[in-house]
């Protein structure tokens, strides 16, 4: 049988297609503003490029902040318990998970069979979500994958003491302003985030078996810099934008046992 | 306009239950509509106090008294706190105070809280509150009286609070022009130990599996019956829940249909309409079993040596001394309730809540019961993300749901 899950994000919309031994395959698509629409786009895509028609798929599972839009999906499941399976499905070792989603981003720990223990998620405002780095790109005239390859050349990190979204744009622009190399600034980012994500990590008791999941897991220049703050080798899930679907994928099939 | 309010929720309610749509909490509504009528009727000799100040005192001398905070309370109800915390803003009060008290204080700027006839504060729970307390003093011009409240409870301790109680009284005398009358204090204490007789028999009832305890049922409880400590409504509130939830368990049914999760409420209820209680009851059959104010943590006072036995209530209450008291109430809560999380609502200026959340949640994960932190406002609606809230509660219960289940197959 076969299991899909749709993973609809503020910026992006996956898609995970399983059957009942593998990863057949997945997809990824911008959300664009409307949810529903993005999730069926996705979802027939994916069955076209696997020759698969909607019948053929026998549990349907939602996740992500528009997953109570997807009218066809069977269940709704938070992104929280899917990134927790996903992460595990990915690496059975992994205890704690990073994701950093595009207006959100949280830690959750692991219990054993990659089931939630406990979890956190960003609070009050933006900063140290995906949404902040596109920001903070734009400050810098740069795009993303650009951006996160700068700070690894880095020298010295310039201190950004700020974490609003707003003020820090306006301290990056500052510091613009003063001539402070891109690279630095872009590391000062990185290091202002990872000190508020593993601020969340630390809080759930955990400092090793980390992985990171999401799209902002791509950015080397991030990973780095919670390495070095959780003093261990973040892993990158190998799906890391897709990991929320395929979470939601497994349990997609997990409804029919 | 808060008179005008009380008055027609009690002419509402009064007709409600005339036409036989009468219910504990109706009749518990009647009662705090009658309260509020009374407190804002201009004919009756008010005092605005702290939450632990000793109202068996007050209500003996005929002084119709109430913490604070309950005028932030009933504002956040009715939607209207956040235009008085502009204004306690306007005044130069802190944004990140807590935001009863900024209702409070931006109320008392627009005339809306009455004039007192004293004002008693308590140095616990928290200093915010007595910091309003000695503003609403100023403000008034009105004598104000601070119960040190010792945080370790031996007798030297409750000693000393209870010759403060018996200052108090005179006090309370003093400037209510009535003369002080043990008698009639003795008398208000066999009330205030019958409604502790009441609280034991109906909490009690709450722990049964499934419980008869509606999730609106007791919210905000606890706070009410203590403002009637001393008097026959507190008693008469209490005996009607346990009528109708002893009734409820003869019958076998529940609060909540088909109750799913049994869950603890820290600390106070969130106060302005949100969707939380419904999604509880309906999407997750979760039941709010216990709320932590609403227990009986004192003894039965002696009527004839009164202050004593006040004090040692007062010193005793887990909100006092260090947060380890709370989170050992809150064990045994959880314990006693059988609960498979609880929530933790946090609100966003309450220093003591936000300093004491680690202590309680780790602690309470160590005896298996998961928390979540609710990072919102109890009476600020402007800080009430309702997505970003829907989203963890989902994900806390799908992780309840991943515990039982797990207990489950372990148990098989």
């Amino acid at each position: 049988m076969i299991y899909a899950g749709i993973d609809i994000g503020s910026i992006s919309t996956k898609v995970a297609l399983l059957d009942e031994e593998k990863l057949l395959g997945t997809l990824v698509s911008f959300s664009g503003y409307n949810a529903e629409a993005a999730a069926k786009r996705v979802f027939e895509e994916i069955l076209a490029q696997h020759g698969l028609r909607a019948t053929d798929v026998a549990k349907v599972v939602a996740t992500g902040y528009g997953r109570a839009s997807v009218a066809f999906a069977d269940k709704a499941i938070t992104e929280i318990t899917c990134h927790a399976a996903g992460a595990y499905f990915s690496d059975g070792e992994v205890r704690f998970v990073i994701d950093i989603g595009g207006q959100d981003s949280k830690a959750i720990e692991l219990g054993e069979g990659g089931q939630v223990k406990n979890f956190l998620m960003n609070d009050k405002c933006a900063a140290g979500t995906g949404r902040f780095l596109e920001v903070m790109a734009r400050a810098l005239e740069l795009d993303l994958e650009k951006f996160a390859d700068f700070s690894l050349r880095a020298d010295l990190p310039a201190p950004i003491s700020n974490i609003c979204t707003v003020f820090a744009e306006s301290e990056v622009i500052s510091l613009i302003a003063k001539g402070e190399k891109r690279e630095n600034i872009i590391a000062g980012i990185h290091s202002a985030i990872a000190a508020r994500v593993s601020a969340m990590v630390i809080r759930l008791g955990g400092a090793s078996a980390v992985m990171m999941t999401g799209g902002v897991a791509k950015n080397a220049g991030l990973v780095s810099a919670l390495s070095e703050k959780l003093q261990t080798t973040v892993k990158v899930s190998p799906y890391a934008q897709e990991n929320g679907a395929i979470g939601a994928a497994l349990l997609a099939r997990r409804l029919l046992k | 306009m808060l008179k005008e309010h009380f008055a027609t929720l009690e002419r509402r309610l009064a007709e409600q239950i005339a036409q036989g749509e009468d219910n504990p909490r109706k009749l518990y509504a009647l009662e705090v509509a009658r309260f509020g009528q009374r407190l804002y009727s201009g004919e009756h000799k008010i005092a605005w106090t702290g939450v632990l100040a000793p109202f068996e005192l007050l209500n003996a001398t005929g002084v119709t008294s109430c913490f604070v905070e309950f005028t932030g309370a009933m504002l956040a109800s009715m939607g209207f706190s956040s235009t008085f915390i502009e204004e306690s803003q306007q005044g130069g009060f802190g944004s990140d105070m807590c935001s009863y008290h900024r209702a409070i204080l931006g109320a008392q700027r627009k005339g809306l809280i009455p004039s007192p006839n004293f004002l008693v504060a308590t140095s616990c729970p928290c200093s915010g509150g007595m910091a309003v307390m000695e503003i609403l003093a100023h403000s008034f011009q009105k004598p104000l009286l601070v119960l040190h409240i010792p945080q370790e409870e031996n007798e030297r301790n409750v000693r000393y609070l209870a010759n403060q109680l018996e200052e108090l009284h005179n006090f309370i005398a003093q400037e209510a022009k009535e003369p002080r009358d043990d008698a009639k204090l003795a008398q208000a204490i066999e009330h205030a130990n019958r409604t502790r007789e009441t609280l034991l028999e109906l909490y009690e009832l709450a722990r049964h599996v499934p419980s008869p305890v509606a999730n609106n049922d007791l919210a905000n409880f606890a706070y009410i019956i203590n403002l009637l400590m001393g008097t026959p409504h507190g008693t008469r509130l209490a005996q009607n829940f346990v009528d109708a939830f002893a009734k409820r368990v003869r019958a076998g049914s529940s609060g909540v249909d088909g109750e799913k999760r049994r869950l603890l409420w820290i600390q106070n209820r969130i106060q302005f309409k949100n969707p939380f209680i419904s999604l509880l009851e309906k999407e997750y059959r979760a039941a709010i079993v216990i709320d932590e104010m609403n227990c009986v943590t004192w003894e039965k006072i002696e009527p004839q040596d009164p202050y004593m036995g006040i004090a040692r209530r007062i010193i005793g209450n887990p909100f006092n001394g260090p947060a380890q008291r709370r989170l050992e109430n809150l064990q045994r809560l959880a314990r006693a309730y059988r609960v498979d999380g609880a929530l933790n609502p946090c609100n966003w200026g309450c220093r003591q809540g936000a300093g004491a959340r680690g202590i309680i949640g780790k602690g309470l994960n160590e005896i298996g019961v998961p928390v979540l932190n609710l990072e919102t406002d109890c009476a600020d609606k402007r800080n009430f993300f309702e997505g970003q809230l829907r989203t963890r509660l989902a994900a806390f219960m799908e992780m309840l749901e991943e515990n039982a289940q797990r207990k489950g197959n372990e148990q098989r």
